[in-house]
């Protein structure tokens, strides 16, 4: 089977902004602050997919796990003992923002000592490396252009049980709705925020080690990455999962597809304006319908389509 | 005469420090006294250093009537820009202020353009919406390359050629330092004046100002405006200061984090917050480089690193254990028109004399 290339970076690069929106979202939920170090965790992952295939020499695909969890942690030490103490001060949002900036810096920091570290102890490249060659091939194609969507299909699942089913997601839907309120029915409000915080890093963690098989890794992946992930949030709304799926695929395709078709048309010059895209989709979505895909009434818009 | 390496580090920290001043007083503007989060002043930073790139020298080149294209050439151009500008101080301190004026007008304009969200939307929308404005001023500048010559950047050029080669930087600090005052000046008298306290009504309850007939709409955009056309100032000052521009180096860690940083350590809503955070900044930065290559043997790892850690976590520890930062901002004395106060020296001597 013969598929351009093109077809498979898209389908990857709007899988890694579902799973890493899905994240964003889930920890947006619990403390209304937009964490700019996001984007961050999946690098985590990343380097974890480096060291499973270059250190370790084993299959890529044992990455997925432990950047599931390292990932996480990361992410719940920023809730513990960053924001969560900023929470109680009183901080304003503004202030957070700017603390979970201060935080990707550090995470960013640590990113390239651990590169150079590598480097220097195992002689391997950790600055701009592919992990490509380390895919296996299944039909003629990457095994990572089914594993992405698949992915992704699995966690919506899963989450929309957990979330609609089981006790501790509805007590987390609760948490986020009322803090207050389901704090006074005996829900532990933190403890769910910190589950929310653990899932959300950790399924960032998750889409960086399924990146690394596709797109080139480096330590300063996050500060590029970060506003398509703001924009696939944005427009799917922010408060819904399914929404911040819909949001990344979106976003995903018309930045790889919509690139490639309007550099058709138009001329290649315009492939070096990409990343306006992300941003011009912010802007427009914010402007114009600002609770995004999710907050648009589709069963009014089709009643009042059919009238007319 | 060559100057020592001592002198030259605190003529070039000067130098910094002055214009991300500038710089930090328009964010402490908007942030501080107005509560917008503009998490995109790169934008007019940028702005005003692309007009900076891109006007004067063509200018200069049509009235030296030298030829050829501004971009392609750029280096041999700007070079013969300077050699017939040592002949023509005059005209070259003209086209510096008016490019100083031109770049004040386009960080206005986008000032205006910024005001469109952020009258709409408030607190995190409004602040990453701002970034994406931010954003997009380097990814135009990096392939638009008539603008500023892409990836690889232009020369700007030097109205203070005529100086010998050692006096240049000392006297272009000296410039940037009395220009830092003006500003500084300003911003302290506008957040005494009426304005600066609807400024600080507005902030901390927009309904209360807006119910005692205050138009809350137009003073964040007023704010915004100055705000942008400030650090347009501050922008164009940087270009001509380090004599070129590229478009990568703005940023968002260079011209958003960084003054964020900067006046969240000194204080907000304080000027003189303000100053000392940025000293501060400016003088560990500046160490830290200085003393790199002294460390580099001790650690098996780049030391750049390890500066962003270190103001990653100074920042952290700031916002966690002193909010406030170091100065607390207190209620401001406003300006008297007349009469109440003890009237100053001067003033009595002229009551004595006329009335």
């Amino acid at each position: 089977m013969a598929l351009d290339p093109i077809f498979s970076d898209a389908i990857i690069f709007a899988s890694l902004l579902a799973l890493l929106s899905i994240g964003l979202t889930l920890t947006y939920l619990t403390t209304r602050v937009p964490n700019f170090a996001h984007a961050s965790f999946a690098t985590i992952g990343v380097y974890i997919a480096l060291v499973a295939t270059r250190v370790w020499e084993s299959s890529p695909y044992i990455a997925i796990p432990i950047a599931f969890v390292i990932s996480g942690i990361v992410a719940v030490a920023l809730y513990t003992f960053i924001l969560k103490p900023l929470i109680r001060k009183g901080a304003s949002q503004a202030i957070q923002m700017v603390s979970t900036l201060a935080f990707d810096l550090i995470v960013i920091a640590m990113l390239n000592i651990f590169a150079d570290y590598i480097v220097n102890t195992y002689r391997v490249t950790s600055r701009e490396f592919t992990l490509r060659s380390y895919d296996v091939e299944f039909m003629g194609l990457p095994v990572i252009v089914f594993a992405a969507p698949i992915t992704i299909a699995i966690l919506a699942i899963t989450l929309h049980v957990v979330l609609r089913k089981t006790k501790f997601g509805i007590a987390m839907r609760a948490a986020t709705e009322n803090s207050d309120l389901s704090g006074i029915v005996g829900i532990n409000v933190k403890l769910i925020f910190g589950i929310s915080w653990l899932l959300g890093g950790g399924i960032a963690g998750i889409a960086g080690a399924l990146m690394s098989l596709w797109f080139q890794g480096d330590p300063n992946l996050g500060p590029q990455l970060i506003p398509s992930v703001f924009a696939a949030s944005i427009v799917g709304g922010f408060f819904s999962i399914y929404g911040a799926i819909a949001g990344g695929i979106l976003v995903g395709l018309t930045e790889v597809l919509g690139t490639r078709f309007l550099a058709g048309e138009l001329g290649s010059w315009l492939i070096a304006y990409r990343p306006l895209i992300p941003l011009v989709f912010i802007v427009v979505t914010l402007l114009l319908a600002p609770r995004g895909l999710a907050g648009i009434n589709w069963s009014r818009l089709r009643r009042h389509g059919s009238r007319s | 005469m060559v100057l020592e390496a001592e002198i030259v580090f605190i003529v070039d920290l000067l130098a910094i420090f002055a214009i991300y001043l500038i710089v930090n007083l328009s964010l402490n503007m908007e942030f501080g006294y107005a509560g917008i989060p503009n998490f995109g002043k790169v934008l007019a930073v940028g702005a005003g250093a692309f007009v900076a790139a891109s006007i004067p020298g063509r200018i200069f080149a049509n009235i030296a009537g030298i030829e050829g294209d501004y971009i392609e050439n750029n280096l041999a151009i700007v070079s013969e820009i300077n050699v017939w500008l040592v002949d023509n101080t005059g005209i070259g301190f003209i086209v510096f202020f008016l490019t100083l004026g031109i770049a004040a007008a386009v960080g206005g304009g986008l000032g205006l353009l910024t005001a469109y969200p952020a009258i709409r939307l408030r607190g995190d929308y409004l602040a990453i919406s701002l970034l994406a404005f931010g954003e997009s001023i380097r990814i135009i500048g990096n392939n638009f390359t008539p603008l500023v010559g892409g990836t690889l950047g232009v020369q700007v050029p030097d109205p203070l050629s005529f100086l010998p080669g050692e006096l240049r930087f000392p006297i272009a600090t000296i410039g940037l330092i009395l220009i830092a005052i003006v500003v500084y000046v300003f911003s302290e008298k506008m957040i005494r004046s009426p304005l600066g306290r609807m400024l600080r009504a507005v902030r901390d309850n927009e309904v209360a100002a807006e119910s005692l007939g205050k138009n809350t709409t137009q003073i964040r955009i007023k704010i915004i405006i100055v705000s942008a056309a400030l650090a347009a100032i501050a922008g164009a000052l940087y270009a001509f200061y380090v004599g070129g521009t590229i478009a990568f180096a703005y940023d968002r860690a260079s011209w958003t984090f960084w003054p964020f940083l900067m006046i969240l350590i000194g204080g907000l809503a304080n000027n003189k917050g303000v100053l000392i955070g940025t000293l501060l900044f400016v003088t560990l930065r500046k160490f830290i480089i200085f003393f790199k290559d002294s460390f580099q043997e001790y650690v098996p790892f780049d030391v750049v690193w390890l500066d962003f850690l270190l103001l990653g976590i100074i920042l952290l520890a700031v916002l966690l254990y002193r909010p406030q930062g170091i100065f607390i901002e207190k209620p401001t004395p406003t300006i008297t028109l007349n009469g109440n106060s003890e009237p100053s020296g001067l003033k009595k001597m002229f009551n004595f004399f006329f009335k």
